[in-house]
């Protein structure tokens, strides 16, 4: 493992980040709509029901949060369809650099580019509707790490299936991770969900932290043994979605790198 | 015995029930330039994609420097690099960033004078700031040659080096490529469809078609395996009669106006002319064309293809 090789991918992507208006754009005008729409929405049923107190809160706290979710696997799925767009991947693989390098440099600009994108769309949920993120404090810590983990697991997951099958089915990078959304209970108490998909959440990791976070807002407290679990289970997928990753490289290398796109 | 820095052994990939390379051996000897030819299609870039570790062989294996590049591939590829026309770069970037970030792909020292010496060799100075869509195809090629010397390599890897570039530029990154052999003992395996260019800058040469070597010599040799020569005759009288002896001794012919060329044994050339001068058959000019390497070429694709 070497630091300097680790590096240069980063650096190829942010110099593509600085050249790319679309990469630019995208890292703060999906949070921006999201925050626009749904933070309005938001407002409206907060003056018009006495129910539901801190609804504003709870659901732009379900944007910010997401938006470490989504960029987590962005980074990985978009950055490595863009060497294949470049025809670029035999030029890096050609030279020493290893795969796992790779994996962490992308996993360092998924890190980058959320603290970008997530300080701008809080800045923004703060000036619109007084909604601070930094009212979960010190758990703001776990939940993020928690929700960057999931982001990888189907970052490297959807780049393993990228590798086997080609640019034909490149539009998982941006659709795969909403599969999970309405599991992950991002806007909405976990019960109101029907029966059988409490049950498919509960092997969805950041149901566990949307949980958890609601449970912060309301209570005071967060339940650090849902917590674990999300810890658990998102160690697992992500270990298996690096080792699928990993056969679907060396499936690739079959095929040969030149040929991939 | 010779010691190679690459030697690939038995190399074989298959696609199924389609074989594009079949036992393939070969070596590549320090401060040699190897000529790798074929035809479209031989398997010259499935076997270059083998060499560099991003084309997974079904059997045989490949050494740098006497170390397995599967089981040393970090070790190896530091001292190793390729530059093909057909791979392309990250179209967005500048010259600057693309060759800045390849920079630290490997353990270069002193890194700016290094990107600055081959930014002067190759001509990339005004260029710089330029993105790669930008750049014509014979800088894009000046910028993929940059990036390939950029690690002081021990084996490159040419595919193609000079093709899309102007023939000024395609000789000055000849003799670079040359002087980089020359001074610093390069191992280059390289390939280009442009025979006169592997004649004058390779020290050996291997014919690759339908993914086995068919030939190996040095670029003087190979030719004169084929012994056939072209002897040009500008006519002065006797055509008709020049045309009827050739028909009568079975020689390939072609008549162009007032001359015409003959494809003959090097040693029968001089009972030709006596036959000539015996029918009293007058030419203003002779001139013997010996075979080229592309006369080899094309002879013994055209044997292989027969048999």
């Amino acid at each position: 493992m070497r630091i300097h090789r680790i590096y240069a991918i980063v650096l190829r992507y942010m110099y593509y980040m600085i050249h790319s208006i679309d990469r630019m754009s995208d890292m703060f005008y999906w949070p921006t709509v999201d925050l626009l729409l749904w933070g309005i929405t938001s407002l409206y049923i907060k003056n018009n029901t006495q129910n539901v107190p801190n609804i504003v809160l709870m659901i732009v706290s379900g944007i910010l949060l997401w938006i470490i979710i989504w960029r987590g696997q962005y980074e990985i799925t978009v950055n490595f369809l863009e060497e294949l767009w470049n025809k670029n991947l035999v030029n890096l693989f050609v030279s020493p650099l290893k795969l796992s390098e790779w994996i962490i440099a992308v996993g360092i600009i998924g890190i980058l580019k959320m603290t970008l994108s997530l300080t701008f769309a809080s800045l923004m949920a703060f000036f619109l509707y007084k909604a601070n993120i930094l009212y979960y404090g010190w758990y703001l810590i776990p939940f993020g790490a928690s929700l960057i983990l999931t982001g990888w697991a189907v970052g490297f997951f959807i780049t393993g299936i990228i590798l086997r099958y080609g640019t034909k089915v490149q539009t998982l990078a941006w659709t795969a991770i909403m599969l999970i959304s309405p599991f992950s209970a991002v806007y909405y108490p976990l019960s109101v969900l029907p029966l059988w998909a409490q049950k498919v959440a509960k092997f969805i990791p950041t149901s566990y932290v949307f949980e958890n976070s609601r449970l912060f807002l309301f209570k005071g407290y967060v339940n650090w043994t849902d917590l674990w679990i999300s810890y658990g289970l998102n160690i697992l997928y992500l270990f298996l979605a690096i080792v699928f990753f990993y056969k679907s490289f060396t499936k690739a290398k079959e095929r040969g790198l030149i040929g991939l796109f | 015995m010779d010691t190679y820095v690459l030697e690939a052994k038995n190399l074989t990939k298959k696609y199924n029930k389609f074989i594009a390379v079949n036992d393939v051996s070969f070596g590549l000897k320090k401060g040699e330039i190897l000529g790798f030819l074929g035809p479209n299609g031989a398997g010259k870039t499935t076997t270059i994609q083998m060499l560099l570790g991003i084309l997974q062989q079904t059997n045989g294996t490949i050494e740098y420097f006497g170390k397995n590049l599967e089981t040393h591939r970090e070790e190896i590829l530091e001292r190793v690099n390729f530059s093909s026309t057909y791979v392309d770069l990250p179209w967005r970037l500048q010259v600057r960033e693309v060759l800045n970030y390849t920079s630290y792909l490997y353990s270069i020292p002193n890194r700016k004078q290094r990107i600055q010496k081959i930014v002067d060799v190759f001509r990339l100075q005004k260029l710089m700031n330029q993105e790669i869509s930008s750049l014509s195809a014979g800088q894009q090629t000046r910028l993929n040659l940059a990036k390939a010397f950029l690690n002081f390599p021990d084996v490159l890897l040419l595919d193609e080096p000079t093709a899309s570039l102007d023939p000024e530029t395609a000789y000055y990154i000849r003799q670079f490529i040359m002087n980089q052999r020359d001074e610093f003992n390069v191992s280059i395996l390289f390939t280009s469809h442009n025979m006169a260019e592997v004649e004058e800058v390779c020290d050996r040469v291997i014919f690759i078609n339908h993914g086995t070597i068919i030939a190996e010599d040095t670029p003087e040799n190979l030719p004169k395996r084929i012994h056939k020569s072209r002897l040009e005759l500008m006519m002065k009288d006797g055509m008709k009669r020049t045309v009827a002896l050739c028909e009568e001794y079975t020689f390939a012919y072609e008549v162009n106006k007032r001359s015409i060329e003959v494809e003959i044994d090097e040693h029968a050339i001089a009972h030709f002319l006596t036959l000539l001068s015996q029918k009293n058959i007058e030419y203003d000019q002779i001139s013997i064309k010996k075979p080229s390497l592309q006369d080899f070429f094309l002879e013994v694709l055209k044997h292989h293809e027969n048999t």
